[in-house]
């Protein structure tokens, strides 16, 4: 029933942790630091040279389905890309953090592939360690400050991130409605989104 | 103080991620509730880790554009991350919080037998069942046997069994050929994984085989 792991983990359950990082690891705890700071795209590709052949490798044993192993290193390494400010440098190696971005990835996957839901339980069974837990205070807190910088915003900014994130609209249909270009309507989404994440971060 | 501790092969599958929803669950709430294992849990993901990216005989692979696709998108960097709430559940007039791994069933349906509750977390996998089962103060379930394993994860309050005496935060697991009859002085709130119906095995209580199948 229980599929049980043939890698030997007894040597470094027996062996005191081991902080120092070797200098690959640390290289790769460089990479991800740049990514984190400043969406440095030469760490990035670095770093997707170093795991996409092996997260596909890994895919490929566990789903034997070049599809699937393919889907599994490009939503890897798009939460690396898009997460890597939330992974904690003080708190160990930035592969074994890599990892786990994989290991529920690939978690979810194999639950949609047998139920066919798209549940996305991994996130609840591996939590964000150290985040703070939402409370309805903070909550709405949060949404009456978020609403009043948005607020704030000039007009035509304003206008699309109401259309879009209150009123649900897709980019293309507000493109239609306004008759701009698609290309417009993301550029001014950019801007008030930069905007927005300058004052949330003010406080 | 937790006794009753995953064995480290279960640790490993769950860290692997190979171990079903339904078990995984158990696992995710008691390492939650045990610092030992959530510990443990670190080294293993750890070598796991190292086991994986350790692979240097590669195929050589096309991935086409996905690179430059990734580093197109947009990044939205929130310096606070913000876990969803944990669910609170009512039942036989108490509130309980459940654990993390239960953040999904904000919508429990509790329904009575005697002195037990029960709500259905999963029964969408092979042979499985999992439940939370609530069990009211001078609580008895009859002597019964399982079919294949129960494991059972105490949440809240205490229970005695002919093996011992259980605490929040034991995972107890049990084998097809052990009989135990639970007893809970104050009552009790437990997540169950069963993989075959239990089995009344003692006088009267063979009439209750269909109690066997509701907890089930």
């Amino acid at each position: 029933m229980i599929k049980l792991v043939t890698h030997s983990t007894d040597y470094i359950l027996n062996t005191p942790n081991n902080t120092q990082l070797d200098q690959e690891q640390q290289q790769i705890n460089d990479w991800l630091r740049l990514v984190a700071t400043k969406q440095d795209k030469k760490a990035f590709s670095m770093l997707f040279k170093f795991f996409a052949p092996k997260i596909r490798n890994h895919g490929l044993k566990k789903f034997s389905q070049e599809s699937t192993a393919m889907e599994l290193v490009q939503e890897t390494m798009m939460l690396v890309w898009r997460k890597a400010h939330q992974f904690d440098d003080s708190k160990g190696k930035a592969s074994t953090w890599i990892y786990t971005i994989m290991r529920n990835y690939s978690f979810d996957m194999l639950r949609k592939m047998q139920t066919n839901k798209e549940d996305l339980v991994s996130e609840d069974l591996w939590p964000l360690l150290d985040a703070e837990e939402e409370s309805e205070e903070q909550d709405h807190l949060q949404s009456k400050q978020l609403l009043s910088y948005i607020n704030e915003l000039p007009e035509l900014q304003k206008q699309v991130v109401e259309e879009i994130y209150i009123n649900e609209k897709t980019q293309q249909e507000l493109a239609d409605q306004l008759s701009l270009p698609l290309g417009t309507i993301k550029s001014r989404l950019r801007l008030a989104m930069v905007k927005l994440r300058t004052k949330m971060e003010e406080e | 103080m937790i006794k009753f501790h995953p064995t480290k092969e279960m640790l490993k599958a769950f860290s692997a991620g190979e171990l079903p929803l339904s078990l995984s669950i158990a696992m995710s709430a008691h390492i939650e509730l045990c610092d030992d294992c959530a510990e443990q849990v670190k080294l293993i993901e750890s070598s796991l880790s190292d086991d994986t990216w350790e692979s240097n005989l590669l195929e050589e692979a096309d991935f086409g554009d996905m690179l430059q696709s990734i580093m197109n998108e947009e990044v939205i960097a929130s310096s606070t991350y913000v876990n969803k709430a944990k669910v609170k559940t009512k039942v036989a007039d108490q509130e309980y919080t459940l654990p993390t791994a239960f953040r999904q069933f904000n919508d429990l349906k509790w329904s009575g037998f005697g002195a037990v509750s029960r709500a259905r977390i999963i029964n969408d996998e092979n042979n499985v069942r999992a439940s939370l089962l609530h069990i009211d103060k001078n609580g008895q379930i009859p002597q019964h046997q399982h079919k294949g394993y129960e494991l059972t994860l105490l949440l809240e309050g205490t229970f005695t069994d002919e093996l011992g005496c259980y605490e929040k935060g034991d995972f107890i697991w049990l084998e097809g050929d052990v009989d135990h009859s639970p007893y809970t002085k104050d009552g009790c709130l437990c997540y169950a994984v069963q993989d075959a119906p239990l089995h009344f095995i003692k006088g009267m209580s063979k009439v209750l085989n269909p109690l066997g199948n509701f907890i089930y």
